[in-house]
């Protein structure tokens, strides 16, 4: 009887490796097919020299590097506080970190847009606007990760420490507190690297550089080249998660993206 | 510098400690809950007058265009939902349950926990790659002589859609659902034989009715995660199914509901049903939780 | 009359050979124990007779009826797990009643046999709880009723107070065997507590690296050990290697001091090297009545443990303990000080290796 089972198991593994699997397959070798009878990279030397794809690339990078240093910023000296002296306010901000989970980016980006398009607070096309969104939008997994990597140090003990030593407030955080929850703060950046560089829709619609739109506009017009842009797309999601296990080390699971 | 904290007295210590989490608030305040709450005055507003009303949500249930754009996203958000959640179970079952080697559940749970991050355009693009008319699945199928679009086969529909959100359902599914067999312990079904039950048995009366809330709630989850989906069927379709999500990205282009205050109102009505599936989803989870102590 | 009996069990897994020799008949009614540390089998030889392993070699026998094959659900033995295993989805009473449930009997049935076995284990008001809402001793209850529901053969009871509070264990054992007493059903226990097996049981395998050490009532294992592991397992026990003097008159000798046995030389010869054990509580000061062998000591330490008085003392270059009761008028030596320590000729064991 076990091995019946045995063989179901087997069948439905192989069937989801297969589902997995086929499309990737699909996409790199789609993305090889760019010059005409031979397998070659021409499509991605093409994405590569693609002034376009330059611009939209480093725009995610540069958007994904300042969400992530405002997420630290903004997230850090907060859990930090709620932990130490302001633990009623903990569910509270539980509660406004989980918002984000119940609101649909496209959702989001109605009200944002809808919000600041209009005089006084006409800040639509303000690129900061973008970072903020983009710092809601992994505002979720960010703090999480900043609040789970508090948890595992003790704070409270840490923090008198260093004030029975002399320490004022900004050297706590900075060569105490963030030191030891490295693991954490990096576990939280990749994750909001991999959200921004995937992000979609505001950058779409806030009309600002970002490789998905770059993505969906080469759709458009060539027919090997988005394959190659998502064979990247794909490689740095994986590069990302693969790193933050490594870092993670097995403490947390990485928490879990979902559609967009 | 400032001064050493312990020097204030522990009254006003107290309420001056609530200054620290003043920017959070306000950066919140500002990009999220302000944002989020005009969607929510406005579609209780008429667009042109700024007069209380309930037309706009009532609109919503008087056109037959965002009442079919509400059922398709429905349909879909269900279908996915389903299969996705059947299909999840069963991989994380086979799995961890399934007396395969180690190495097989330790790389489901890591392809899953990327899988489930690979929404949107590239999937989009992924998808097309294996199944548009010059797609590999599709060249391979050809090359028995028979050409799937010539029969009615196309990806750009409703259930090629369906068929692409599968991609980041069923992952999310076992991921969530993995630590709820992981929880199912060796022995239940040891004293469900004991006290001479079959395996049927066990299944029935024991393991699958503790698994029921785990179950149901992540089928939920996975309800909502579809339904707020929008990249990816912008991507694959252009728009041309309509989703109650396409339908408000193109509300944001140009009005094209004649009526700004029913965009809101559609908004709305999207964040009312996500509400709903989250707190379902909470609800059943602390259910396990309690039961599973 | 033999109700249950293992005949030449083994088991083995890959290359690991976890029981071996495994012979034993239990009488209709007894509460036998296996004792053992962690590994040596106990553990897997009780889920052999619940079915959940198979033997690799040997036959198991219930009723005179062989049972060796029979899938587990079949056997008609009730097995209380160290885990309780109570299945959280259903009350109390749905879990008693859960193995009733099974075979089909009516639903009045079933409320009875549930009331009868609420009533048994004292938790007449729970049957509506469910698990997570009762302590850990409540739950092995409802455990131990579940299992005795389906008027089982033989109970097996694979360490079902390991993890429970110390306090805890000592009443629920009591209640156990007060249990096992009044219904008169088969009982094989599993546990590493000597205590919990010495208190409980009819009979004690001691078991040991898969092989069965020694079988025998409490008594027997704790006053007559056959084995150095034995001896050494239950109970503390002073043990040293010594040199045989003379067979013919039990003579030993350790650093120099006499000592006499009254047995088990039998086999040995002058010269011969032995292992010997003797009690803590069967060494006493030479103030009471003048044993056999006497032993020139130091005092080493003095430890109070409450009832009993453990004094540390060093006979030649060996380290005995000793055990007299606590007496609050009792003269106790000081550490450093020179005396002498005596027991009688039958508290010197003589161990087979």
């Amino acid at each position: 009887m076990k091995s019946r089972g045995k063989i179901w198991a087997w069948f439905f593994i192989i069937l989801g490796i297969l589902y997995f699997f086929l499309p990737l397959l699909a996409t790199f070798i789609f993305s090889l097919k760019a010059k005409l009878g031979v397998l070659s990279f021409t499509a991605y030397v093409n994405v590569f020299n693609d002034p376009k794809f330059i611009r939209g690339f480093s725009g995610s990078l540069l958007w994904a590097t300042l969400t992530i240093l405002v997420g630290i910023i903004l997230f850090v000296p907060t859990a930090y506080w709620v932990r130490l002296k302001v633990p009623r306010a903990r569910s509270a901000i539980e509660f406004i970190t989980l918002i984000p989970f119940v609101v649909p980016p496209i959702v989001y980006t109605f009200g944002l847009i809808r919000t600041y398009s209009h005089p006084p607070l006409l800040i639509v096309d303000n690129p900061m606007l973008l970072v903020a969104a983009y710092t809601i939008i992994s505002m979720p997994y960010m703090y999480r990760a900043i609040d789970i990597g508090l948890r595992s140090i003790d704070v409270r003990t840490l923090t008198e420490a260093a004030q029975s030593l002399g320490a004022g407030w900004g050297t706590i955080l900075f060569r105490i507190i963030i030191p030891n929850i490295r693991v954490a703060i990096l576990n939280g950046a990749f994750l909001s690297f991999a959200i921004v560089l995937g992000e979609y829709i505001l950058a779409r619609y806030l009309v600002k550089p970002a490789f998905a739109p770059y993505m969906l506009d080469l759709g458009q017009n060539k027919a090997f080249e988005p394959a190659a842009a998502a064979v990247i797309s794909f490689a740095l999601t994986w590069a990302c998660m693969g790193i933050i296990s490594l870092v993670g080390r097995g403490r947390e699971q990485a928490p879990v993206g979902g559609a967009h | 510098m400032r001064d050493a904290p312990q020097a204030r007295p522990a009254r006003t210590k107290r309420s001056w400690a609530w200054l620290g989490v003043v920017p959070f608030f306000a950066f919140t305040l500002l990009f999220l809950l302000y944002p989020s709450s005009t969607i929510v005055s406005k579609s209780f507003r008429d667009s042109g007058t700024g007069v209380f009303t309930l037309q706009n949500i009532l609109a919503l249930f008087k056109s037959p265009y965002i009442l079919g754009a509400y059922w398709i996203s429905i349909k879909i958000s269900l279908i996915t939902a389903l299969s996705g959640a059947m299909f999840g179970f069963v991989l994380a079952y086979s799995a961890i349950r399934g007396n395969l080697p180690r190495f097989v559940r330790i790389s489901l749970l890591t392809f899953c926990g990327v899988a489930s991050n690979f929404a949107g355009v590239p999937l989009a693009f992924a998808f097309i790659s294996l199944l548009s008319p010059s797609g590999l699945l599709i060249s391979w199928i050809k090359l028995t002589g028979y050409n799937p679009y010539f029969h009615g086969f196309t990806l750009y529909t409703f259930w090629g859609l369906s068929l692409v959100y599968m991609y980041f359902q069923f992952p999310l599914m076992v991921l969530i659902i993995a630590p709820a067999i992981d929880g199912l312990r060796r022995e239940w079904l040891e004293a469900s034989q004991n006290l001479g039950a079959s395996t049927s048995q066990y299944w029935r009366y024991v393991a699958f009715p503790i698994l029921l809330p785990s179950l149901m709630g992540t089928t939920i989850l996975l309800f909502g995660n579809a339904f707020g989906a929008f990249a990816t069927a912008q991507a694959l379709t252009g728009g041309q199914i309509n989703l109650v999500t396409i339908v408000i990205g193109s509300e944001l282009r140009g009005d094209v509901l004649g009526n700004p205050g029913i965009g809101y109102a559609l908004a709305l009505g999207m964040v009312v049903i996500m509400a709903l599936a989250i707190t379902g989803y909470t609800i059943l989870q602390r259910r396990t939780e309690r039961w599973l102590r | 009359m033999t109700h249950l009996s293992l005949n030449n069990i083994s088991k083995q897994f890959a290359n690991n050979t976890v029981v071996q020799d495994f012979n034993l008949e239990v009488e209709k009614g007894e509460f036998v124990s296996f004792l053992g540390p962690s590994g040596c089998g106990k553990t897997t030889t009780l889920r052999m007779i619940a079915g959940f392993e198979v033997p690799t070699t040997g036959t198991i026998t219930l009723e005179d009826k062989d049972i060796t094959d029979k899938a587990p659900n079949q056997r008609n033995v009730g097995m209380v797990f160290q885990a309780y295993a109570l299945f959280p989805n259903m009350t109390v009473a749905g879990n008693i009643g859960f193995g009733l449930k099974i075979r089909g009997e009516k639903k009045e049935a079933i409320n009875a046999r549930v009331t009868e076995m609420l009533a048994l284990i004292h938790l007449e008001q729970k049957g509506n709880s469910y698990p997570y809402q009762l302590s850990g001793g409540q739950q092995q209850r409802v455990a131990l009723a579940r299992a005795l529901a389906i008027h089982p053969e033989v109970l097996l009871l694979d360490e079902p107070l390991s993890a429970l509070d110390a306090k805890i264990r000592v009443s629920l054992r009591a209640e156990i065997h007060a249990i096992q007493r009044k219904l008169g059903i088969t009982a094989i226990y599993v546990t590493h507590d000597q205590e919990e097996a010495l208190s409980i049981s009819d009979r004690i395998v001691v078991m040991y690296e898969g092989k069965i050490e020694q079988v025998g009532s409490p008594f027997e294992i704790y006053n007559f050990p056959t084995t150095a592991f034995v001896a050494s397992f239950v109970g503390t026990l002073n043990t040293t290697t010594a040199e045989v003097v003379d067979p013919a008159t039990h003579l030993l000798q350790i650093d120099g001091v006499q000592l006499q046995a009254a047995e088990g030389l039998d086999d040995k010869q002058k010269g011969d090297k032995v292992t010997i054990a003797i009690r803590p509580e069967r060494l006493n000061f030479i103030t009471q009545e003048r044993k056999a062998n006497v032993m020139d000591c130091t005092i080493e330490n003095i430890t109070f443990l409450g009832s009993v008085v453990r004094i540390q003392v060093l006979v030649g270059s060996n380290r005995f303990y000793m055990d007299t009761f606590n007496n609050p008028f009792l003269e106790l030596p000081r550490i450093g000080d020179k005396d002498q320590v005596s027991c009688s000729r039958e508290a010197v064991l003589v161990l087979r290796q």
